[in-house]
């Protein structure tokens, strides 16, 4: 017997995987990599999460939460006075990826815009943002946000609350096509008076000469990264919009960039803060959407809401146009003002009284390091935003028993806070 | 002759909750019941042993929270369950289900249309805001305020001006709800047929409009008027009583003893004693005659009046206003004893929304055909099944691991266009729902150990209950608010001095469970002048 013709011992060999071949660019393809996997029932997961969450969970040193229209972001990372000081001093990073960012495109999407807002923004240059305010067509706010120019026919509609159907339901006859992209995008806040410092830092060249509410894409450690000055703290501030992949990147390259130069990364309280300091109300907080008022007199024209909301009844036809021609002389009942509150520890508080009468309710509250003192936002009757003498009904506890106290309130004439810096072009790099 | 202060007819839910009311304000009351235990609709009933579901309803739905507070039934033992509030199940195995929780029950919805979950909002405040605008209409009555609510409303309703003061656009909200069928209506919020089916599906059981008759809109209120309804943003939840329905009776016949009032069993009330439409007492069966100073009847309006009086003695024109008042019944009833945890491979694992029912059907166009069978007196082919599994939620009512299935079939005419149901129609029937039943849950048909049909026939007969129509008499606007029982008498008064109806076939009658009840009480302590 030759060795030749001797029966080979089996050799272990490879399971026979012929189906798989590497060299192969034929070869099959486990089809269950490419299955559409069933998204998880909505139970499954009450509160969803950003796509930020891992790296600010890794941040989180209080492990404190927030749930902010559905989405877990953290209330406090480190400390709100600490996370307070490097926004007022230096610079904070927030995740603020739970807004709701519509994308609006088509050859007809400037007039459906301009159908949809009460402003007229015609001259909107691309790369450009600018508040808008929707009403319906009685002249009550649905909501507002900011608009970005993304092109020539693509805008991007970034709010506070979705309104999807009420978009949807006012492009009949329009050419245009509308879509939630919410879920694509990881958004970050840099706000700060060394925000434009950090991103020098972080590699991104001539951020001063970007003005407020322009934009530009800038590219952050290779990922491309739509840039905005924009931002709710009333100081200069940028907000990062990039794919949600790439979000959590940016983040770990700012915080990298920024750490040395006093930045820290910063919780929904503080974002709050900054707002309450600024004097913008929030909606769903401070108004409600008409849509979601089931008490008619908690939905609000916009004179109500805002100081001077700029509606442009003359650019031609928008929803409410013809309601708020007819409001634009009368005073609304009621309305939004900003309030300084006495008294130092941080009080708890919501019922405004007047002579004993509740005239006004207090919808957000904070103590404001700026003014030392307690403020808000309210909404308030009308004709008693004038008279001086109200008081709100602050609960205190000590130990097992509870003062109550009548604080004395002030309505504030402009919001706690807006620095100069916000506007200034080119944006300073230092403080 | 045994006199007391007031006497109840009818140990039913209603009934007993009037009984309570008036023990607890101090009044002396018997309440007198044909049947051996009380409960009438609600009564405990066993389908096989252990296995525990009320007989002739689902057995969902509670008490307002105000009711079970001023009667102090926790006292008595009555908890609540609070359980999502239900699926839908389609022809082509998909599913909607209500969260109550807002962020979730979008999350729903958008599983279908993006757009409609945002819509929900909108919709949401339009049936709040037409719930709160019925409460004070509600539960008015119950504080002592009926004249003065009713007139007010009829101010309202007759004053042109009054409507000419509502602004436009608030006007044109309320007309589309009281006028549309609820397929226009819902049109208007949604683009997904599955999401208005599911809304639809869980508004029609027990009414006798289908999603496109006119008017039909206004029934999409009813899961809001609940206190809680939709408190967290989301759907409106279902509220059950630990135990069942026969735990309600428990507690109330608790109050009602704990309070000095009686509860005779197998006395049936087969005349009342009036005279120039006044009444003062009660004919037994067995010839004994009790007296009283108001006497309240927990049947329907019609054995009411025309069981328990001579005609003649009824004021002018009453038998006829009476007998104009429509009862129909609509819905037959299977009860289920299962042998173990029915599976259902169409619902993700683990679906909270399951213990607060299950609903089979199709989109809005087959819930008509179903209706239309039932208009044209057709046994039912495909209709509309809403299940409750009650013990998915609350143990005690089955053995452990095994289970009860309430099912009411919606769309069963009470007579077939061929003459009364026979028993292969009825064969048939309980094959039909158990094999929509295997069609959702496999193998659902080799579990049941007991099955038993309740025809609207069979609830008339067992319970007396006019037509088998468990809503007491059908729910249109012409026979609800100040039109219930009949026009002018939105109430429990009657023209009869002294008697008063405590049934749903008076206000609020099936929109607050124990509404009539209490109203009817309220009036009498009222009208008897107070505490006692």
């Amino acid at each position: 017997m030759t060795p030749d013709t001797a029966p080979r011992k089996e050799e272990p060999t490879e399971p026979n995987r012929a189906d798989i071949d590497p060299q192969d660019e034929q070869a099959p393809v486990d089809p269950a990599l490419f299955e559409e996997k069933p998204a998880a029932p909505p139970f499954e997961r009450t509160v969803l999460t950003t796509p930020l969450h891992l790296v600010t969970s890794l941040e989180s040193r209080t492990n404190r939460w927030t749930d902010w229209n559905g989405y877990t972001v953290p209330e406090v990372l480190t400390g709100l006075e600490d996370e307070y000081r490097a926004l007022r001093g230096a610079a904070a990073l927030m995740d603020v990826s739970p807004l709701v960012k519509y994308r609006i495109a088509g050859r007809d999407a400037l007039a459906f815009l301009q159908r949809l807002v009460t402003r007229d923004i015609e001259n909107l240059g691309v790369h450009r943002a600018v508040h808008v305010v929707l009403c319906e067509s009685r002249g009550l706010v649905l909501g507002d946000g900011l608009l970005f120019r993304l092109g020539d026919d693509e805008y991007r509609l970034v709010t506070e609350e979705t309104h999807l159907a009420w978009l949807m339901d006012s492009t009949e006859g329009f050419r245009v096509r509308i879509e939630d992209v919410s879920a694509t995008l990881g958004t970050l806040s840099l706000q700060g008076p060394l925000s434009a410092f950090v991103l020098m830092h972080a590699g991104i060249g001539d951020i001063a000469s970007l003005a407020p509410s322009a934009a530009r894409w800038v590219t952050i450690a290779g990922m491309p990264v739509y840039l905005s000055r924009t931002g709710a703290s009333g100081d200069l501030g940028y907000e990062l919009w990039s794919d949600a992949e790439d979000a959590p990147h940016v983040w770990r390259w700012l915080v990298e960039c920024g750490g040395p130069l006093g930045l820290r990364a910063a919780g929904f309280s503080l974002r709050e803060l900054a707002r309450l300091e600024a004097g913008l109300p929030r909606a769903g907080t401070d108004y409600l959407s008409a849509f979601a008022a089931i008490d008619a007199r908690d939905a609000l024209p916009p004179a109500a809401i805002w100081a001077s909301p700029v509606i442009d009844l003359d650019k031609g036809v928008f929803n409410g146009r013809v309601a708020l021609r007819r409001r634009a002389d009368e005073p609304p009942a009621r309305r939004i003002v900003s309030l300084a509150i006495e008294g130092l520890e941080p009080l708890r508080f919501s019922a405004l009284s007047l002579e004993g009468r509740i005239v006004g309710t207090a919808t957000s509250t904070g103590f404001s390091p700026a003014l030392g003192t307690n403020i808000a936002i309210a909404v308030i009757d009308s004709e008693v935003a004038a008279a001086g003498a109200l008081l709100a009904a602050a609960e205190r506890r000590d130990g097992l028993s509870v003062r109550e106290t009548l604080a004395s309130v002030r309505v504030l004439a402009g919001p706690a806070r807006s620095h100069p810096r916000r506007l200034a072009v080119p944006a300073p790099l230092r403080p | 002759m045994e006199r007391h202060d007031a006497i109840v007819i009818g140990a039913g839910l209603n009934g007993l909750v009037a009984a309570a009311y008036m023990a607890r304000a101090g009044f002396d009351v018997l309440v007198l019941d044909r049947a051996s235990a009380p409960g009438g609709v609600s009564a405990a009933h066993e389908i096989a042993p252990g296995f525990r579901l009320p007989r002739y309803t689902l057995g969902s739905g509670g008490l307002p929270p105000r009711i079970a507070a001023d009667l102090g039934l926790a006292e008595h033992g009555l908890r609540f369950i609070r359980a999502e509030g239900g699926v839908s199940i389609f022809p082509d195995g998909s599913y909607h289900a209500s969260y109550r929780d807002g962020a979730v029950h979008r999350r729903e919805i958008a599983r279908f249309s993006r757009r409609d979950a945002d819509a929900f909002t909108h919709y949401r405040r339009d049936m709040l805001r037409a719930a709160r605008g019925l409460a004070p209409l509600l539960s008015g009555p119950a504080r002592v305020r009926a004249k003065g609510l009713f007139a007010g409303l009829r101010a309202r309703l007759s004053f042109a001006d009054r409507i000419a003061s509502i602004a436009p656009d608030d006007l044109n909200d309320m007309l589309r709800l009281w006028a549309l069928p609820m397929s226009e209506y819902l049109d208007t919020y949604f683009e997904s047929d599955a999401v208005k089916a599911h809304l639809a599906s869980a508004a029609l059981i027990g009414g006798t409009l289908g999603p496109c008759s006119p008017t039909g809109a206004s029934r999409l209120v009813g899961p809001w008027l609940s206190e809680t309804g939709g408190a967290m943003g989301g759907a409106p939840d279902t509220l059950m009583p630990y135990g069942g329905p026969a735990a309600l009776v428990d507690a109330l016949t608790g109050v009602l003893d704990a309070n000095g009032g009686r509860l005779r069993l197998e006395a049936e009330v087969t005349d009342i004693l009036s005279k120039d439409a006044k009444v003062r007492g009660v004919v037994l069966a067995n010839g004994e005659e009790i007296g009283a100073d108001a006497i309240l009847s927990g049947l329907d309006v019609k054995r009411s009046f025309l069981s328990l009086f001579r005609w003649k003695d009824l004021p002018e024109g009453l038998v006829e206003r009476v007998g104009r008042v429509r009862m129909k019944g609509v819905a037959a009833k299977v009860n289920i004893a299962l042998d173990a945890i029915p599976e259902f491979p169409y619902l993700p694992e683990g679906c909270p929304s399951l213990g607060g029912g299950l609903r089979l059907t199709g989109h809005i166009p087959a819930m008509e055909r179903a209706f239309s069978d039932w208009r044209d007196r057709m046994p039912p082919r495909d209709p509309l099944i809403d299940v409750l599994i009650p013990s998915l939620v609350d143990p005690s009512l089955a053995p452990p691991g095994k289970h009860v299935l309430s099912a009411l079939v919606q769309f069963v005419p009470e007579t077939l266009h061929e003459g009364a149901w026979s028993d292969d129609r009825r064969d048939a029937l309980r094959d039909l729902v158990t094999a929509r039943l295997a069609e959702v849950s496999p193998g659902i048909e080799t579990r049941i150990l007991a099955c038993e049909v309740l025809l609207p026939d069979d609830i008339e007969n067992e319970i007396g209950l006019t037509g088998g129509d468990l809503a007491y008499g059908e729910t249109t606007l012409d026979q609800m608010f100040m039109n219930r029982p009949f026009p002018g008498h939105g109430g429990a008064s009657t023209p009869l001095r002294n008697f008063y109806l405590c049934s749903p076939s008076a206000h609020p009658g099936p929109l607050v469970m124990g509404g009539s009840g209490a109203n009817a009480a309220a009036e009498v302590i009222a009208a008897l002048g107070g505490r006692r």
